[in-house]
């Protein structure tokens, strides 16, 4: 799993690429943790790169919003593939997550 | 011969669930499931894999996870078999899909893990769990698409 970095309207943008799974769930909650370290708890995570999404993939998300919503952040989602949002719904975590079209929409949403 | 039949072994690394779930994707695919269909049987196989991975060898390599793939006339049956202890007994007919409330002040309230089993069963046609003999499997089964006459 790759993850890419950017800024978007002041807000920190993941762009993932690859197998979000129990192999790679750790590097996004890693990520994530160390952002909140340094305060950064607004966050979106592009996903349109990530082409499988399993349950500890959802739970490394799920992981990942706790750790910033204690902090009084949240975490945004944004271009789902059709399969990945798929999984999202039938897990019903889209009620959980804001989920956007694209990372730019979702970072103005902060 | 009415089955036709592929056995994958793979070691206990969540790094090698991948070379299965991708393989029974494109299978799936050339047995005319859909792509979205592919997808969800490529999950379900992963899912148990990494419930084999994770709770038989408590995450520890050097064990062997088994996946049987039988195309049947009317099927496709997935047994995934690792050798160990089995898996709690009612854990298979407790897994259900929770339904998280849509608010940031129950974050804490949903479960971080434990969804695989339930997506199995939200998926899969049928899903069976035994344990004889030291060996445990859980069996898949999904209809096959049902081919359009031309």
């Amino acid at each position: 799993m790759e993850i890419r970095q950017e800024t978007i309207n002041h807000v920190a943008v993941l762009s993932l690429e690859g197998r979000l799974d129990a192999s790679s769930a750790r590097d996004i909650k890693e990520k994530v943790s160390s952002l909140s370290r340094e305060n950064r708890i607004n966050l979106v995570i592009d996903m349109a790169g990530v082409d499988f999404i399993d349950s500890s993939g959802l739970g490394s998300l799920v992981s990942s919003l706790r750790t910033v919503n204690k902090l009084g952040g949240d975490i945004k989602i944004s271009a789902l593939q059709d399969q990945v949002r798929a999984v999202f719904e039938l897990t019903r975590l889209h009620r959980i997550f804001g989920i956007y079209d694209d990372s730019t929409a979702a970072a103005m949403r902060f | 011969m009415d089955h036709k039949r592929i056995t994958f072994i793979i070691e206990s690394d969540m790094q090698n669930a991948p070379l299965i779930g991708m393989s029974v994707n494109r299978l799936c695919l050339a047995a005319a499931f859909s792509t979205i269909e592919a997808f969800n049987i490529e999950l379900c196989v992963v899912e148990a894999i990494t419930n084999s991975i994770r709770h038989c060898y408590g995450g520890k390599v050097g064990h062997e996870v088994k996946v049987v793939l039988t195309f049947t006339k009317a099927d496709i049956v997935l047994d995934i078999c690792d050798i160990g202890p089995p898996m709690e007994r009612d854990l298979l007919d407790r897994a259900v899909i929770q339904c998280p409330v849509g608010d940031n002040d129950n974050i804490e309230s949903i479960a971080e893990g434990g969804r695989g089993l339930a997506i199995i069963k939200e998926i899969m046609d049928s899903v069976v769990y035994r344990s004889e003999g030291g060996e445990n499997c859980l069996t898949l089964r999904k209809k096959l698409p049902v081919k359009e006459e031309t």
